[in-house]
């Protein structure tokens, strides 16, 4: 009998099954473990995190490292990925034309129109006059409803206000004929005087009906048929909105202009093809698999694309002390998303979703320097440091010993990093695909849309369910369903949606509501692993035909996610495939596969071998 | 810090109710003052009038469609104290409670009595921006929504600055607490006063 450990170093965690192996080849499975992984995967630096993991493992086999006859450690290529997000759209307001900022509490109700006139010049206007009133920053409320009641008082017609503080509703309250009013407008002096405009607040609850239909524009301001053409984009980017105001200026406009961001150069076996990124997402996928498998990704010099791409080279040629232009990237993954980007020209600080395009780029070097790490393992572990095979056959002898599978079986590794599918057939022949893009960049998009600049909230809101706290004593799940407590909550998740994350309640301090939140959350793990297992699937299954596929085993960190197994279970179900969450050893759950692939191989060595000695 | 720029152009007058009961509204926000403010005082630490003051609360509230109540409680000079009897009182559940020299804080009625949604420890740094958004944040709460916090500001030169005024004027409200009086409903006006 030969006790060995079976250690997989992966991107983020280390871990370790422990086993007894007898001469026959029989296995028996003592332990499992995991700890992070110390230093990027494949390098040095991680003898300390297998350490800790071989110690941990042996603790719980109740045995002691003397005991120990071998480490058995996977070929770990260093797969190291980068992430880029580039803004590709950007929108423009010119000559103050519009504001559409949508506050929260605007005054009064209806359509307002009249010339543009400042609060001070209010007593010079002419009775009979429609106006609308723009107040200063300074004006107290009060003041500004007593000089609009006694204009109104003059037969002055009032018909609309545009407000700098957050007023609207003080100054509706006191006026005598209530108008629409529109606040917060924090650049209200750029708000340009003399100017026909309107001004239209919808009741609570509703949206504006008039200024967000490019005909309501029209009769409003009186337009023929090519000025309401120029006026539609104003039409378009204020629908939704709860109030807003339209200003005619002579040449005023709001634009959606594309920002280049450089051309995608894709080389790989089938030729050589470039795409612009902002053509998004799909058409830069489409170009991808024109041309797969890929050799090496290059982007435009000077571009924001060539800088994401030589950030990755870099990073990845500094690890592992190859030169940077033998660095080759091995995949990508683009994503749309959007990101709340500041409006330019927007006189109340209006945001807009703008479009992006997220780069999750992967690179692989030949060999990184495992038989350092092997002989540095032997130092500090004092045992032999076998290293086994492929990570990838591993994973798919570890995914067997789950309870029900069976072959032609799939694996599908969805990690931090990287997603990784292999397949073995009937006859054993094992084909494996690294893919770049996993739970990191799932993460980054939840961080950019939700505009959080927080990575670690991000993260929290990836891993676990919401909840909104209604009160202190109870809380609404995402589902609907509510839950009890008999403890009071914390004082800052009062009000909030929180996330219910394993360490407790984590308030979000966004004003997002929980829908918007899950569906962000869901939305980008859509796009990044279902989009990923299919790609994955697709590139290993016999023939490319998902149909020959039997079972699928998902296997990873990120399968342990509580919806991203069922979003990827849902997506492959046409298909006619077996797929679930894996239990390697019938107890590991997703974890520890190749650790205990690694076990499996080494028995099945161990057999052959006897099998040849005798 | 001091010159906050604000004249005293709006004189406060407070009438009493009689004894102020609990609220039935759940649209309400109750603002629960100091034994002495308005009344003995006149102004905050930093010379705010209180007139001013309890108007930018009262507008923060009412910008927001919610309706305010005020009450003054005698019983005690403690904010933590006097704002969480304020939430008891309130039919949402929410109050502002407010000292004579600023210091501030929002409370709700479920917490303990201790803790509170959002505190405004250092009186000096409050100016009438800040009182605006602590009545508008204690409306939204009582509407139910996550407002974001007001930024609390912090100055660490405030405590040696002011630690003895503040001291002194704590002192001097906590003469005019009556112990176990009724809390009571106030009536708020306020009048222009002549520039002349």
């Amino acid at each position: 009998m030969a006790l060995v450990a079976g250690v997989d170093i992966g991107n983020s965690t280390t871990e370790a099954c422990v086993a007894e192996v007898g001469p026959d080849g029989a296995v028996e499975y003592l332990s499992g473990a995991l700890a992070p992984t110390s230093g990027v995967k494949g390098t040095a630096d991680n003898v300390e995190g297998v350490v800790a993991v071989v110690r941990r493992a042996l603790e719980r086999a109740r045995r002691g490292r003397h005991e120990l006859d071998a480490v058995l450690v996977n070929e770990a290529t260093p797969v190291i990925s980068g992430l880029a997000m580039e803004t590709i759209t950007e929108t423009i307001v010119t000559e103050s034309t519009m504001i559409g900022h949508n506050p929260d509490t605007p005054g009064g109700a209806g359509l307002g129109v009249g010339t543009t006139v400042a609060f001070g010049a209010l007593a010079e206007c002419e009775p009979g006059e429609p106006v609308i009133c723009v107040v200063g920053e300074g004006i107290d409320f009060e003041d500004a409803a007593d000089g609009i009641n006694a204009a109104v008082e003059r037969g002055v017609e009032v018909t609309g206000a545009i407000v700098h503080a957050d007023d609207a509703t003080l100054i509706a309250n006191r006026l005598r004929e209530p108008v629409p009013v529109v606040d917060e407008v924090t650049l209200v002096e750029k708000v340009p005087l003399g100017m026909p405009a309107a001004v239209e607040v919808a009741e609570p609850g509703r949206t504006i009906r008039t200024l967000s239909n490019s005909y309501g524009i029209a009769t409003v301001f009186d337009l023929d048929a090519e000025q309401t053409r120029m006026v539609a984009p104003v039409a378009r980017a204020l629908v939704g909105n709860r109030s807003a105001v339209v200003v005619r200026t002579p040449e005023g406009d709001v634009t959606g202009r594309r920002i280049p961001a450089g051309a995608l150069t894709l080389s790989g076996e089938r030729g050589k093809r470039s795409v612009e990124v902002d053509a998004g997402a799909d058409e830069i996928m489409a170009t991808l698999r024109g041309v797969r498998p890929l050799t090496d990704a290059s982007g435009e010099p000077g571009s924001h694309v060539g800088g994401m791409l030589a950030r990755v080279r870099d990073t990845m040629s500094e690890l592992t002390g190859t030169r940077a232009d033998a660095v080759r990237i091995q995949d990508v993954l683009a994503v749309d998303t959007f990101v709340p980007q500041r409006v330019t020209g927007a006189l109340a600080g209006e945001f807009a979703l703008e479009n992006a395009v997220g780069l999750a780029a992967m690179v692989r070097t030949s060999r990184g320097p495992m038989r350092l790490l092997a002989a540095k393992l032997r130092e500090a572990l004092g045992v032999d440091v076998l290293i086994g095979g492929v990570e990838a056959d591993m994973a798919v002898l570890g995914a067997l010993t789950t309870p029900g599978t069976g072959k032609p079986v799939a694996i599908l590794d969805l990690g931090g990093g990287s997603t990784d599918a292999a397949v073995a057939t009937d006859d054993g022949v094992v084909r494996s695909v690294h893919l770049a893009g996993a739970g990191d960049l799932v993460t980054k998009l939840i961080d950019s849309e939700l505009g959080l600049d927080n990575r670690e909230l991000a993260e929290d809101i990836k891993k676990f369910p919401l909840a909104k706290a209604e009160s202190f004593f109870h809380v609404r799940m995402e589902d609907g369903t509510a839950r009890f407590f008999t403890d009071p909550l914390p004082a800052d998740t009062f009000a909030r949606v929180v996330v219910l994350s394993d360490t407790g309640m984590r308030p979000v301090p966004t004003r997002h509501s929980l829908d918007r939140i899950r569906q962000v959350r869901r939305a980008a793990k859509h796009k990044v692993f279902v989009v990923n297992a299919l790609r994955a699937l697709e590139q290993v299954a016999p023939g490319g035909n998902l149909r020959q596929l039997g079972f699928v085993v998902v296997l990873g960190g990120s399968a342990l996610d509580f919806e991203i197994p069922d979003l990827i279970a849902e997506a492959v179900a046409g298909f006619g495939i077996v797929c679930g969450t894996g239990n390697v050893r019938g107890s590991e759950g997703p974890r520890n596969a190749v650790a205990t692939g690694l076990v499996a191989a080494h028995a099945l060595t161990a057999e052959l071998g006897v099998a040849v000695g005798s | 810090m001091a010159d906050t720029g604000v004249s005293t152009r709006r004189t406060l007058r407070l009438d009493e109710r009689g004894t102020a009961g609990p609220g039935g509204r759940s649209d309400e926000v109750v603002i629960g003052l100091s034994p002495a403010f308005g009344d003995f005082f006149t102004k905050t630490i930093v010379d705010i009038p209180h007139a001013e003051v309890l108007r930018e609360l009262l507008a923060g509230i009412e910008e927001q469609g919610v309706h305010a109540r005020v009450i003054r409680f005698r019983g005690g000079s403690d904010l933590a104290v006097i704002a969480h009897a304020a939430a008891k009182l309130s039919g949402s559940g929410i109050a502002v409670g407010v000292l004579s020299r600023g210091t501030t804080m929002i409370h709700q009625k479920d917490l303990v009595r201790l803790s509170n949604l959002e505190l405004f420890p250092q009186a000096p740094l409050m100016d009438l921006d800040a009182f605006r958004k602590v009545g508008r944040n204690a409306a939204r709460y009582a509407k139910g929504e996550s407002p974001e916090p007001v930024p609390a500001r912090n100055d660490f030169m405030a405590r040696p600055r002011w630690q003895a005024k503040a001291a002194l004027l704590h002192i001097k409200e906590t003469e005019f607490v009556v112990p176990g009086a009724d809390p009571v409903e106030l009536d708020v006006r306020f009048q222009l006063a002549d520039a002349g």
